[in-house]
């Protein structure tokens, strides 16, 4: 019974669950905090079927391209994610020219002025019709 | 909250009438905890046909469709007699820690929005992704580039996400680990009522506060916690119907089956272990009560034809999975060697074995169903690993935690009973017969 029983939730009703809900409510996020809300502002800026690339500072599968993919791909739900690398680290060009919007974060790239979006940490640009 | 807590409470009162139609003597416990899982499994039938027949999910079309399913099971329900099981449930004070443990975990699942990786990659992306649509959304199951979101899981925890975001009008995650809270609570009440039909209400009642522990999965927003439950729910009824025959725990243990197999390919693996386990453990009735498994595969049927029809990768499946296997067998022992290295909570384990091995030979024998069950789809897990196309040691790291949890709660249901069981009989010895509850005869013995 004892070993069965998880203790330390049994705790749970008597202690400042505080810290722990904040850490809980940070713990997807923690190292880009903002990712979220930016992928909101570009959901809110685009339209069911549109395709969007993604561009993060982590530009490798493993180093934090993966949780930028799945991350966009869960709040823009409606929208086609296109990766713009495999999991082994292969640029896919062809997604960036098939994408109709590129949503930057975190980038330090020059953000052209007729962006359809822009936040402190990122934009929303438009690719031009081919 | 709200839109959580009613969608649990519609789905168990959908689930009322298609439990009493399986089995016209569910009362109490197993009554509420059985109409929540049918509930939860009828629910994806009912999302799942309505996107098959090209019918927009709308409060309208789905609450219309689960009606018509409501009454017939009410008028099914209505034509039979039976009489109720005469080991009532009895309440006992220890029921009073359960009701607590299960609170404080339900207080730690909705700590926060569900937090977990496989929730918002996988499970809660799914269940995004269909409500958009109003239906499964197959070009998004098809993309190659959302292999990682695994198209070829089945779909039962999705949709009942989508059920409760029908009902709250639009998507919203911060709640949506209750009904992994439910399925736990489910599991315990299923598990209290048979207990309750073959140990006194102390033990039963102990037995309870144990499964509702085990029950409850840590990895919130997965479908680890349907798994269990639907899992759990139907080895503790094949064990049951297996011991005394029942046709209604028959009933109920296929269909928990089939709905175990629409959480996770796991549930597919379990249906076959369960298949394996009821043959060896009765080989002269094995094709009658194979037969009575039949309601299992019709369920379990429905997504592998769909999955195979938009050819849905699976990950395990690629390349050539025997020769990675074969490859691999050589080094079993080293694998192995891994698994009892990362095996989590290791003591359980240790109890659980010293159990079986410390209770006598009978009761063993009593529960050989459950043990089969356990061996066969542990070695499915082991074969997965050795025929894994990823790195066994990400996949061991990464899974086996949780592999582990979908057959606690069987075992340790089997192994509690055999020693309480055990004491309790080698203390009443003296005593007169009539204090003990009616167990009745095992149906090969």
């Amino acid at each position: 019974m004892v070993i069965g029983v998880e203790s330390r939730m049994l705790l749970l009703p008597f202690i400042d669950r505080g810290p722990s809900e904040q850490a809980m409510a940070t713990f997807t996020d923690r190292a880009w905090p903002d990712y979220p809300r930016f992928l909101e502002g570009v959901r809110e800026h685009t339209q069911p079927g549109d395709t969007i690339a993604i561009i993060v500072p982590a530009m490798r599968w493993e180093a934090g391209y993966s949780y930028a993919f799945y991350r966009a791909s869960y709040f823009l739900t409606g929208r086609e994610v296109l990766p713009l690398l495999t999991p082994h680290d292969e640029p896919l060009p062809q997604n960036y020219r098939a994408a109709k919007y590129i949503a930057v974060f975190g980038v330090g790239l020059r953000i052209p002025p007729d962006a359809v979006w822009r936040t402190r940490r990122g934009a929303l640009l438009r690719q031009r019709q081919r | 909250m709200t839109a959580t807590l009613v969608a649990i409470l519609s789905l168990t009162v959908f689930g009322v009438p298609v439990a009493l139609a399986l089995d016209r003597r569910a009362r109490g416990p197993l009554l509420v905890g059985s109409a929540f899982l049918y509930g939860s499994g009828t629910m994806y039938f009912v999302l799942l046909g309505l996107s098959i027949a090209h019918i927009r999910w709308t409060l309208i079309s789905v609450t219309i469709a689960s009606l018509v399913i409501f009454c017939a099971a009410a008028f099914i329900a209505r034509r039979q007699s039976a009489e109720p099981w005469r080991e009532a449930v009895k309440p006992h004070l220890l029921d009073l820690l359960t009701i607590f443990t299960i609170f404080c975990y339900a207080l730690y699942a909705t700590l926060a929005k569900v937090w977990e990786w496989d929730f918002w990659a996988i499970w809660g992306l799914k269940a995004r992704t269909f409500l958009e649509i109003g239906g499964i959304d197959w070009r998004f199951l098809e993309s190659r580039w959302n292999t990682f979101a695994h198209p070829d899981y089945p779909l039962l925890v999705p949709l009942n996400y989508d059920f409760v975001a029908l009902l709250g009008g639009g998507w919203n995650d911060r709640w949506l680990a209750l009904l992994g809270v439910a399925s736990a609570v489910a599991l315990a009440l299923v598990a209290r009522a048979l207990a309750a039909r073959e140990t006194t209400p102390f033990f039963a009642a102990l037995l309870t506060m144990l499964v509702a522990a085990l029950g409850f999965s840590r990895y919130v927003g997965l479908a680890e916690g349907p798994l269990i439950a639907f899992g759990g729910a139907g080895i503790l009824f094949i064990r049951a119907a297996l011991e005394w025959d029942d046709d209604a725990c028959w009933r109920h243990g296929a269909l928990m089956l089939g709905f175990a197999a629409n959480c996770k390919n796991e549930g597919v693996a379990l249906l076959v272990s369960v298949t394996i386990a009821v043959i060896a453990s009765s080989w002269s009735s094995a094709p009658a009560r194979l037969r009575k498994l039949t309601p299992a595969y019709v369920l379990a049927a429905p997504w592998l034809i769909l999955r195979a029809a938009h050819t849905l990768p699976t990950d395990l499946a690629q390349g050539s999975a025997v020769s990675r296997l074969l490859a691999r067998l050589p080094h079993a022992h080293q694998i192995l060697a891994y698994l009892a290295e990362q095996l989590s909570s290791p003591w359980f384990w240790v109890v659980i074995l010293t159990g079986i091995l410390i209770a006598p030979a009978a009761a063993r024998r009593r529960e050989r169903f459950v043990f089969l069950v356990t061996a066969i789809q542990l070695l499915f897990y082991v074969a997965a690993y050795l025929a894994t196309p990823n790195n066994v040691h990400w996949h061991v790291l990464s899974s086996w935690s949780r592999l582990t949890t979908h057959l606690a709660v069987p075992i340790a249901f089997a192994v509690f009973l055999m020693l309480a069981n055990s004491l309790r009989r080698s203390q009443d010895a003296p005593h007169a017969e009539d204090a003990r509850p009616v167990v009745p005869a095992r149906s090969d013995e």
